[in-house]
């Protein structure tokens, strides 16, 4: 095997293990998108129209959020408090492929947490959830999973030089929530937010998810009023490429900034105390 | 008996239990997260209160009841989730055996460790309704202030009970932050802070009731529409009722487990 996919693979294995021997970790991660989901269904309970499954699919894509934001600070945090960060950056493997390894397990946690969601949604709340078509939407799940994931390991490199890495995890997550619309439109935010908006991936990975599931009415205005109100389809491939793009500069960030960090914290020696 | 000896006790606890977490905290960004948390959070629910205004489905004065109520709640980030880490901190710095083997009275040392959080939560509570008023436009014209005051402290300093009770349960497991988690966020569901307690199942509402911060939401909106101290005086004096039996329960759980952890030789059981 490859080295770079071997040390991927040797960082999943060990997250997969670290879950395993104890799952209890992963409440933190549901509990604030599946109360955040609860409260929306609550307040949307006397509401007509498709509310249901915009604060459903919302709160999936929170969770996802939750979970790799999560994840990425936890796991730096975890490493400093075991006495291993030392010993994983002296490794000659690259510390990029750690944490990408790392995030594959966290995305493939992410993606249960939004089934979890979805299913809670369904036999709890009894939200009707017409997939409009199921292999978009499960492509368009995925690709953001990937896309959320790809911003994780943006945080996690930061994560390696603080020592509040637990308290950014818990700060960024609520303002990543209102900047992407998981739960409303962005056009509700006030305008200087938009920007913000536009450059984070699960705005637009939500956005395509939304388009799947057959709500093209809660689409980015602007892309139904250049592609037409009917075209859902279009907007749909016009969300994932954006996305995409977006993706690939996070990838390329990371990858400068995972350099930058090591360079840092090998010449100061002040990771410990960091 | 030298009685300023648990006094001294109650306020070393005090500011040790807070300056402990300036130990993984630089002060700047515990300030910051202040904003930060305090904006974000109310924003998010106000937003999803304007979406149902857009499409006509709420009436425009669901703006104020969202922002007052996360305002509010803003303490239990204080008053429940720091103070239920507080234990878990002691486990991780490795402090607890040293607490524990001190001869100092339980009691005082129990209380103490809340007290700076009940402040800070206070400040918690300040900033959001700054937000409330400059960036949500929610009218403070009418509100009583001392009435305010008055329900905020009541309910950040029984909150902080209801923190030491979960934090006294979770002595005993390896990691009393997922209760942390669980119990500050729950909050936002059994508590009123952004929809009436009565949208809530029946059996759910009576979890309501047992939670400070349900009278203290009540009354911190009374507060601000106008109501005096005399008018929430009946919500205040089930703040404290609930409150203080948090207290003794959390004490009771405290000591029940310091008894256990001594005998089973788990203090550190993480």
């Amino acid at each position: 095997m490859p080295q770079p996919l071997r040390v991927i693979y040797s960082a999943f294995r060990l997250a997969m293990l670290h879950w395993m021997a104890d799952p209890q970790w992963v409440i933190p991660n549901v509990i604030a998108p599946f109360v955040f989901t609860f409260v929306a269904l609550t307040l949307f309970k006397e509401a007509s129209g498709p509310f249901g499954l915009y604060a459903v699919l919302g709160g999936g894509m929170m969770g996802m959020w939750g979970n790799t934001l999560y994840s990425s600070g936890f796991a730096i945090e975890f490493e400093k408090w075991q006495g291993t960060l030392e010993e994983v950056v002296a490794a000659p493997s690259n510390l990029l492929h750690v944490i990408a390894g790392r995030s594959v397990s966290n995305a493939l946690f992410g993606l249960t947490n939004m089934v979890a969601i979805l299913l809670i949604a369904a036999f709890v709340f009894r939200v009707p959830l017409g997939i409009v078509n199921p292999f978009l939407f499960g492509l368009s799940m995925i690709l953001t999973l990937l896309s959320v994931s790809a911003l994780g390991l943006i945080f996690a490199s930061a994560f390696v030089l603080t020592r509040s890495a637990q308290v950014f995890t818990n700060g960024l997550e609520f303002p990543i929530y209102v900047v992407s619309g998981s739960m409303f439109p962005i056009a509700l935010l006030p305008f200087w937010v938009h920007p913000v908006a536009y450059i984070l991936g699960p705005t637009w990975g939500v956005d395509a998810i939304r388009i799947a599931a057959g709500q093209e009415s809660a689409s980015l205005t602007f892309w139904l009023d250049l592609v037409g109100q009917r075209n859902g389809f279009l907007a749909f491939w016009l969300d994932i490429g954006v996305m995409l793009l977006i993706t690939l500069a996070y990838v390329g960030i990371a990858i400068f900034l995972f350099k930058k960090v090591e360079t840092k914290s090998r010449r100061d020696g002040t990771l410990v105390e960091a | 008996m030298n009685l300023w000896n648990p006094v001294r006790i109650f306020l070393s606890s005090a500011v040790f239990s807070f300056r402990a977490q300036f130990g993984w905290l630089y002060p700047p960004m515990w300030l910051t997260m202040k904003f930060v948390m305090s904006l974000s959070q109310m924003a998010f629910f106000v937003f999803v209160g304007q979406f149902l205004i857009t499409t006509g489905q709420a009436p425009a004065g669901i703006i104020a009841y969202i922002a007052v109520g996360n305002a509010i709640m803003m303490l239990s980030w204080n008053t429940v989730f720091s103070v239920i880490n507080i234990t878990s901190n002691d486990k991780w710095d490795g402090t607890l055996p040293l607490l524990l083997a001190t001869p100092a009275h339980r009691l005082p040392i129990f209380v103490g460790r809340a007290m700076m959080h009940v402040l800070d939560g206070m400040l918690s509570v300040a900033i959001a309704f700054a937000f409330a008023i400059f960036l949500f436009g929610v009218n403070f014209g009418n509100a009583d202030a001392l009435a305010l005051l008055i329900v905020v402290f009541m309910t950040a300093f029984t909150m902080s009970g209801f923190g030491l009770l979960i934090g006294g349960f979770s002595f005993h497991f390896r990691n009393p932050l997922v209760f942390a988690n669980i119990f500050t966020y729950i909050l936002l569901i059994f508590c009123g802070v952004n929809f009436p307690i009565q949208a809530l199942p029946q059996p759910l509402q009576l979890v309501s009731y047992t939670i400070p911060l349900t009278y203290g939401v009540d009354a911190g909106r009374k507060a601000i529409a106008g109501a005096t101290l005399l008018d929430i005086a009946p919500l205040l004096a089930q703040v404290l009722i609930v409150g203080v039996i948090s207290i003794l329960l959390g004490y009771i759980f405290f000591r029940w487990f310091e008894h256990v952890a001594r005998k089973t030789g788990q203090i550190e059981a993480v």
